[in-house]
């Protein structure tokens, strides 16, 4: 009854202005926290590390007054995914001659070291989708763009077209949104006329047919609201980066340098333990 | 001393994908002097959003010249200054927007200039301040309505400190409220010694002007002030163009009280007008009211609906809390209400596409509340075609695009070509002229006739009308309506949401008035216009024939308050005018 709503339990993305401490960190460090959290918790050898991550991030989000069910409810849509990668990883993980399998049929097998790798998986997997949903929790996309700007502003010296780059992102960020909201009106009209959207209904090979209706008007505006953006970008005299100056410039201050040395001790602590 | 904007024997054509060329601007000159105040009509086709474009240099000339402040447009280096001495606001109002956050936006063409960021600071805080969006500073631009989005669009052009500005249809998309609010400021703007542009298929806008541009096919067919250009109604007609509201009111009285003067083009005019003939004011008389059939169920039964987007997240965000309403079946119903008001969440569950979480809402047999209901069913019997509907076409044929919903049905062969030749037929399309024809070569009108009869196609029982005629021009406006009135004769039930009251008045017999989500107003058509006052608190205004009434009532005229057609006017007038 919900079908439509394709954004409802997607976090990854949504912004929620809480104004706590975290969320009056310079950008910049917020986003690089945000980074080496991620990193880590990619890296992350044991799961003793792992586990520390999720801690890390529980503590982080009450922190940010994010709400923690809100954010947890983020792991449900993956979650089937997740488990068939997990159920792969037990039965078809890499074996060695070692440990003997508890169990083997043809090409699977389960021994203790797949069961843990599967746990791994899940954990990693877990932690990963939390990080990435309390980055995106604290630090808007404007804040982003402003942080990137300044970041990647080094490489233009060695002739990359950061700026460009830069607004891509600013653009496609601002541009997701809506084209959320689109897919759902497109869905729905199409749904008035009959296709299977939101019943519930329909094998596999029509649903995908169905995608078509969706697809093609979805790409249709997309391109023309490009191309109205375009020009008013150039109507308000957008030429590049050069000679643009920001009305916001940012500061970097003890108190961000503090948070980042935090968030690289943690990181450091969670690929280590 | 040379005017601020200069076509000289200006002459463009788009190119087409098969190399061949599209002449939209034939050999124009035309001077706009600092500090004018220029609308800017005509048809589709005729070249004015391409004219648009040449008067800050996003396009250039294949021939002849455009100079602004005396900076020739094929010059690239020219283009900064001429940037930033003519802005433009766009009408789709989140096209336009760049940044995530309001003030973010606004500084966007400031940046571009290069000024420092104390500046920008300054600026930005006074474009704000101008078009009174400081408050919402910080919000994103997507949580806005589209009116507010329009402010900020024209924020944006007044933090670069322009000395021209050009409206192209921006307010196509508003609501009346937002109208208002646009139209009020570009007035203002002009009086503070702008010069403003504007380019509208709204003939009350070219009221507040002093000069009007009438072009056709790409060449100016008139210019003048709006007193000589809208006196010339036949070169008008023929031109597809339409009167604005009041004068096209005071052209048909005219036939039936030739003493009523020329050259009335507003409602205050036509009042004085009307006033000034010799006249009775009539005893008051108790409006006739017709006996409702209220012994009839209705076919259509919402009762104290309730609906709350993203529910069980923190941006929960309420739509509908309390809307009661009934539809007759046969019925045309209206929906009216500001943007944001809940009509489109309360369409979506007439026909099943949003199940209701509070309160109850039954269609014919179907109990929409009850989770055991077909919504299929529901779907099959009760037609919706979305805003802008032809954003939604996929199909390459109109053919194909229209058979889509009854092949899904399972209709074949013969009766799939004659469901589909009834429907276009009913929007006034040739079967055998158009189910070949690519759609994406179609005008928007005819679009937007196809993306009607796709839904025609499958033989709704009730049809949800959510803004038909939104940015349409004024002769595919006009050809809708008719249609949608042809319509109502086939007894189909229609309920119908809409931003310009003069369809409402002209199509429904029955009108809620929806405001913050709740069912506000709901009565008979008339009646609900009759109060004026109280729509204009909601963001609504009135039809232009009981704006006359108000006028009149208000000089002291004892006319029923509820007349919306011209037709009603017509007859209460005839029995107080003094026939000569």
């Amino acid at each position: 009854m919900h079908d439509f709503e394709f954004l409802r339990f997607v976090n990854i993305g949504q912004y929620l202005p809480t104004g706590s401490v975290v969320h009056r960190l310079d950008p910049r460090a917020r986003l690089l926290a945000g980074f080496l959290l991620l990193a880590a918790v990619t890296a992350a050898p044991r799961w003793t590390g792992l586990v520390s991550a999720l801690v890390v991030l529980l503590v982080a989000l009450i922190v940010s007054r994010i709400p923690v069910g809100y954010a947890l409810k983020g792991l449900l849509p993956p979650l089937p995914f997740i488990a068939f990668l997990a159920v792969l990883q037990i039965l078809f993980g890499p074996r060695s001659d070692a440990v003997t399998p508890l169990w083997t049929w043809g090409p699977a097998s389960i021994s203790t070291a797949s069961l843990l790798n599967g746990a791994l998986l899940v954990l990693r997997f877990a932690a990963l989708i939390l990080a990435l949903s309390w980055l995106s929790f604290c630090i808007s996309t404007t804040e982003i763009v402003r942080a990137l700007d300044t970041l990647l502003a080094p490489l233009t010296k060695i002739g990359l077209p950061t700026h460009a780059f830069v607004l891509m992102v600013q653009v496609t960020l601002r541009f997701l949104p809506l084209l959320a909201l689109e897919a759902e009106r497109i869905a729905k009209s199409q749904a008035s006329r009959g296709a299977e959207w939101g019943t519930g209904r329909g094998g596999l090979l029509r649903r995908a047919r169905q995608a078509l209706p969706l697809l093609v008007p979805l790409f249709l505006t997309g391109l023309q609201r490009a191309e109205n953006l375009a020009l008013a970008m150039q109507a308000r005299g957008y030429q590049g980066g050069q000679g643009r100056t920001t009305m916001t410039p940012l500061r970097f201050r003890p108190a961000d340098a503090a948070a980042l040395t935090l968030a690289a001790g943690l990181a450091v602590i969670v690929v280590c333990v | 001393m040379s005017a601020l904007i200069e076509f000289d024997n200006v002459t463009y054509a788009y190119p087409l994908p098969n190399g061949g060329r599209i002449a939209a601007l034939r050999e124009i000159s035309l001077r706009i002097e600092e500090g004018e105040y220029v609308a800017i009509v005509g048809a589709n086709g005729s070249g004015k959003s391409t004219l648009a474009r040449h008067l800050n240099a996003l396009l250039v000339p294949d021939a002849g010249r455009v100079t602004v402040a005396g900076l020739d447009t094929r010059e690239l280096s020219h283009h900064k200054a001429i940037h930033r001495t003519v802005g433009m606001v766009f009408q789709r109002p989140e096209d336009q927007i760049v940044a995530s956050l309001v003030e973010e936006d606004v500084a966007f063409g400031a940046e571009n200039m290069g000024l420092p960021p104390s500046e920008i600071r300054t600026r930005v805080t006074e474009a704000l301040e101008t078009v009174g969006m400081s408050e919402l500073r910080m919000r994103p631009p997507h949580q806005l309505s589209a009116g507010q989005q329009q402010r900020v669009a024209l924020a944006g052009v007044l933090a670069m400190r322009p000395r021209c500005i050009v409206f192209d249809e921006a307010t196509a998309m508003l609501d009346p409220a937002g109208r208002r609010t646009v139209r009020e400021m570009m007035a203002g703007l002009h009086r503070a010694g702008l010069t403003i542009i504007t380019i509208t298929h709204f003939m009350e806008e070219a009221l507040d002007v002093q000069r009007v541009v009438v072009l056709e096919r790409g060449c100016v067919a008139l210019d003048g002030s709006p007193e000589t250009v809208f006196a010339d109604v036949a070169t008008l007609r023929t031109l597809d163009l339409d009167l604005p509201p009041a004068a096209g009111l005071a052209h048909i009285l005219q036939q039936h009280f030739p003493a009523l003067p020329d050259g009335l083009l507003t409602v205050p005019a036509l009042v004085e007008a009307l006033d000034a003939l010799p006249h009775h004011i009539g005893q008051t008389l108790i409006a006739f009211n017709e006996l409702l059939s209220a012994s009839t169920t209705p076919f259509i039964e919402v009762r104290d609906l309730g609906h709350t987007y993203m529910l069980g997240t923190p941006l929960a965000q309420r739509s509908l809390a309390g809307v009661s309403l009934d539809v007759v079946e046969g019925a045309a119903h209206g929906l009216l209400g500001a943007t944001g008001s809940g009509k489109s969440t309360l369409m979506q569950h007439l026909n099943g596409l949003l199940r209701p979480q509070e309160g109850m809402v039954r269609v014919g047999e179907y109990t929409l509340h009850d989770p055991k209901t077909d919504v299929r069913a529901v779907r099959r019997m009760v037609g919706l075609v979305f805003q802008l509907p032809e954003t939604q076409i996929f199909e390459q044929y109109v053919g194909d695009e229209i058979a889509y919903g009854p092949r899904l049905q399972g209709l074949l062969g013969d009766s799939l070509r004659q469901r589909v030749r009834w429907a276009m037929e009913l929007v006034g399309m040739g079967f055998t002229a158009f189910k070949d024809r690519f759609t994406f070569a179609l005008s928007g009108g005819e679009k937007r006739k196809v993306a009607l009869a796709s839904i025609l196609a499958l033989r709704p029982a009730v049809l949800l009308l959510d803004e038909p005629t939104a940015g349409l021009d004024p002769a595919s406006h006009r050809e809708v309506l008719a249609h949608l009135q042809r319509l109502k004769e086939t007894g189909i039930t229609l309920v119908l949401s809409s931003h310009q009251m003069e369809d409402v008045a002209a199509l429904t017999g029955h009108v809620t008035v929806l405001d913050a989500g709740r069912s506000v107003l709901d009565d008979r058509v008339g009646d609900v216009f009759a109060q004026g006052e109280q729509l204009r608190a909601f963001g609504l205004s009135v039809p232009v024939v009981t704006q006359v009434v108000e006028g009149l009532r208000a000089r002291g005229w004892s006319l029923p308050p509820g007349l919306v057609s011209p037709t009603a006017l017509i007859e209460a007038l005839s029995q107080r005018i003094e026939r000569i």
